[in-house]
């Protein structure tokens, strides 16, 4: 509390401090990162905010060049063994920390230890454990041990890593970059704790940039790392994350120049800009999903029926650019739209118009006993985002119009929302999942019913094929497995697939570089002023 | 006076101390927890950063945990934001929202006073409509419309300011003070011109003007000091208007103080956070209402007698 009161004084001086802040410089890229991160500790940090000051403070054993295609990062290249279970990286030579030490194969395996460590508690071993499985990385999550020579994570030698996974894993690159597995510097680690990480005197890196100035709620400043391996390519001078948590006025401040590139755009301004500086607005597909799910425990929803009949009655072109109109991109499967490579399936029925879709969903729910004497009785469960809801309404409309069901949106809080899932009492669920990286096997893998209990799912058969998709080492013949498996799961009509969401960011014309990234990478260290 | 003071706080303690009791269990009656996700984290990795934050014990004991820490001045860990301590956050932003806060307090108090004088000894004439417009426009439009029409004039249209951030020096303080003291000013104004045209019908004034008293000194020194009464005891009101109004001022103007944390805390059942801030503004408001009486108390005798 003494510690309040001299803040309370310093207040007052601070009106002063402030008048001989520096005004912003032309050198500096000014970025807006919506909320808070919620951490800087790279061992820690889970959100993808946070992510971007990430990606440009360190370096993964890959990197994620524009449009976040896979580039050597700081290993050179790297080769599979013939199962596809064991990776090695080779590193490049001469590799420095931000204070001039040499980077050793050894500090990207200190990481992966210090994350799994429960003593961190941390949730990224997540990506060790369940993403990827590294041997030896569910036993140290767990704390069933902790001897660190169980782990899968070797360095023979200083340029060498080798991961050694217990079944192949042909996407474990997505997850070598710097947000997964950025490298630590042990004796810092050893001298400061995680305080060093926050301190931009303590804190030491390997990427493009390093910190120079953290200040919570407001910004995050970082300045070129001259020590830097491919520091001759990166020409912007200084970089600064701004905390915008209100997207109306991050808008504002782009407008009047404070502002770069946004976090995000305000929703009810899309159109707008869409016609009046379409080269400034960039959007694209994230590898985030929206689907209804249906509650299998409760009648009427555990008649495939009725399932189908819902998950055919919705239009999705005019739900998105009628009703939500926040960019979505109306989807009709699950897992595909996010790998160019993946060819999935659809939902049985996509093929057909809308008229003939609402038609077949009128003939089904009458055979399932519902008509205009007796309608379906539905509520969906919905966070209380504002586009989150308009969807829900948009839903239910359609299919009230279509079916004649009565549907209530009962829209609730986030965390309340996370809770309602498992509490279990809901009949349709407006659910929404983020996959670890543009791909199918993200999705596809959370749906197992082995892995989510949540959805009351029995399926053998799924489990199966994603067994046998997960057997195979190379991603072609794994995509063709994992094809089936989606048709396995779309053809039991648990959820209606309804969209792919977007990012949606406004880049001003002074920035170049700047390439539409589904999994989210803009690596400043890309990125160029003018 | 000092049994008086002495008295406040005690019965101040007292509601401060209900405050957070009643804060921390009715928080938990809500759904959701601080690590609720939909990711799939193991079981045992989800129960060990429970337990590292001690959200596996009773509530009741938590509870306990947490009034031992308050006696011991740490509010303990944040679970939004990792790296700090609530005390941390609190400390970072606290001078942001003091500084906000004061200036906004000074400015709606000195416009407010001087609107309502003028506006009393002008009765009805061009200033005292104006300021009564003034007026009606600051406590009938709330602060999220007039905040942002403020940006888009200010900072977009003109470009005399910054839209929102902290990096401009006192420049990034203009529109957030500005437009907190706004609904303040209006009411101080409004309660100012009343209380003045009461006090100038008041005998002892009469008599004052009466013994050949100029018209100058008669207002700063008879008419002023009574009519300023009701406005001194608005100020602690006005000082917990003022803490309602930074939550959303922070947020419009990205201003980095603890107002934002506030709601973004609750949301995201960050516990500790929301514990710490409310004991702080609990305890701001309850200060500055003792402060309040004990200036009234000053001025006025019969506040002190009647107690």
């Amino acid at each position: 509390m003494k510690r309040l009161i001299l803040t309370s004084i310093a207040a007052l001086a601070l009106t002063a401090a402030l008048a001989a802040a520096p005004a912003l410089a032309d050198d500096t890229l000014d970025r807006g990162i919506g909320s808070e991160w919620s951490s800087l500790d790279p061992q820690v940090n889970f959100d993808a905010a946070a992510g971007w000051i990430m990606m440009d403070t360190y370096e993964g054993l890959v990197n994620f060049g524009p449009g976040g295609e896979i580039v050597p990062g700081a290993a050179e290249s790297w080769d599979a063994s013939e199962d596809g279970r064991i990776y090695t990286f080779h590193l490049r030579d001469g590799l420095k920390w931000s204070n001039g030490d040499p980077l050793v194969a050894q500090d990207f395996v200190t990481s992966v230890l210090r994350t799994l460590d429960p003593a961190t508690v941390s949730e990224k071993g997540y990506y060790f454990y369940s993403v990827i499985q590294i041997k030896g990385a569910s036993e140290l999550a767990n704390g069933e041990t902790t001897d660190a020579s169980v782990l899968g994570v070797t360095a023979p030698d200083d340029r060498t890593v080798v991961v050694e996974m217990l079944t192949p894993a042909p996407h474990i690159l997505n997850i070598m970059g710097a947000f997964q597995i950025p490298p630590l510097h042990g004796p810092s680690y050893a001298a400061n704790g995680a305080a060093g990480f926050t301190d931009p005197a303590k804190a030491i890196v390997n990427g493009a940039y390093v910190f120079k100035e953290i200040v919570p709620q407001s910004h995050v400043l970082l300045e070129k790392n001259p020590n830097y391996w491919d520091a001759a390519n990166v020409t912007i001078p200084f970089v600064k994350y701004h905390v915008t948590e209100d997207v109306s006025t991050e808008y504002k401040r782009f407008q009047a120049g404070e502002i770069d590139i946004t976090y995000d755009v305000p929703v009810n301004l899309l159109e707008e800009l869409k016609a009046s500086v379409p080269d400034q607005l960039m959007i694209g597909p994230s590898t985030e999903t929206t689907f209804y799910s249906f509650n299998l425990l409760v009648p009427p929803f555990d008649q495939k029926e009725v399932r189908e009949a819902l998950t055919l009655a919705v239009d999705r072109e005019v739900l998105q650019e009628k009703i939500v109109k926040g960019g979505a991109i109306p989807s009709y499967s699950y897992a595909g739209g996010f790998d160019p490579a993946y060819a999935g399936p659809k939902f049985p029925g996509a093929e057909l118009s809308q008229e003939e879709r609402n038609a077949r969903a009128k003939e089904l729910l009458a055979a399932a006993g519902f008509g205009p004497d007796n309608p379906l009785k539905l509520s969906i469960v919905t966070t209380v985002a504002e586009d989150r809801t308009r969807l829900a309404q948009g839903v239910a409309l359609m299919w009230k119009q279509t079916l004649g069901v009565e549907a209530t949106v009962e829209p609730m809080e986030r965390k309340a929302w996370l809770d309602a899932f498992y509490a279990g009492g809901w009949s349709v669920f407006g659910d929404n999942i983020v996959g670890d990286f543009a791909g199918a096997e993200t999705f596809l893998a959370y749906m197992r019913p082995s892995a989510e209990p949540g959805y009351n799912w029995v399926k053998p058969e799924y489990d199966a094929q994603m067994d046998v998709a997960a057997s195979k080492p190379d991603k072609a013949s794994r995509d063709v497995e994992l094809a089936k498996a989606e048709e396995i799961l779309l053809g039991d009509f648990i959820f209606a697939p309804l969209a792919i969401e977007v990012t949606r960011n406004l880049v001003s014309p002074g920035v170049k570089g700047w390439v539409h990234s589904p999994a989210g990478y803009y690596n400043s260290q890309y990125l160029t002023l003018e | 006076m000092l049994r008086f003071i002495g008295r406040r706080l005690w019965e101040g303690a007292l509601t401060l101390a209900a405050l957070v009791t009643l804060t921390f269990f009715v928080m938990r009656l809500a759904p959701g927890g601080p690590f609720s996700r939909n990711r799939k984290i193991s079981p045992e990795v989800q129960a060990n950063i429970e337990a590292a934050f001690h959200l596996d014990e009773p509530v009741w004991m938590q509870f306990g945990r947490w009034v031992w820490g308050l006696l011991h001045l740490d509010l303990g860990p944040s679970t939004r934001f990792r790296d700090y301590s609530v005390n941390d956050l609190i400390a970072s932003g606290l001078p942001y929202s003091l500084t906000i806060g004061f200036w906004a307090i000074v400015v709606a108090t000195l416009v407010g006073i001087a609107l309502g004088i003028v506006g009393a000894l002008r009765r009805n004439g061009v200033t005292d409509y104006a300021a009564g417009i003034v007026g009606v426009i600051g406590i009938a439009i709330p602060i999220f419309v007039i905040g942002p029409l403020a940006q888009v004039l200010f900072g977009l249209r003109l470009g005399w300011l910054p839209i929102g951030g902290s990096t401009e020096g006192w420049r990034s303080l203009v529109l957030p003070v500005v437009v907190l003291a706004l609904p303040n000013i209006a009411y101080i104004s409004r309660l100012t011109r009343t209380s003045m045209i009461e006090v100038m019908r008041e005998n002892y004034v009469r008599t004052a003007r009466a013994k050949g008293i100029g018209p100058r000194l008669t207002l700063t020194r008879h008419t002023l000091t009574g009519a300023l009464l009701p406005v001194i005891a608005y100020l602690g009101p006005a000082t917990a208007a003022i803490i309602t109004g930074s939550i959303l001022i922070e947020t419009i103007f990205a201003v980095p103080g603890i107002g934002r944390h506030f709601v973004d805390a609750a949301l995201n059942r960050d516990y500790p956070l929301v514990m710490g801030i409310t004991i702080l503004y609990g305890g701001l408001v309850i200060l500055a209402n003792i402060a309040t009486d004990v200036v009234r108390g000053w001025i006025d005798p019969r506040v002190r007698g009647h107690d």
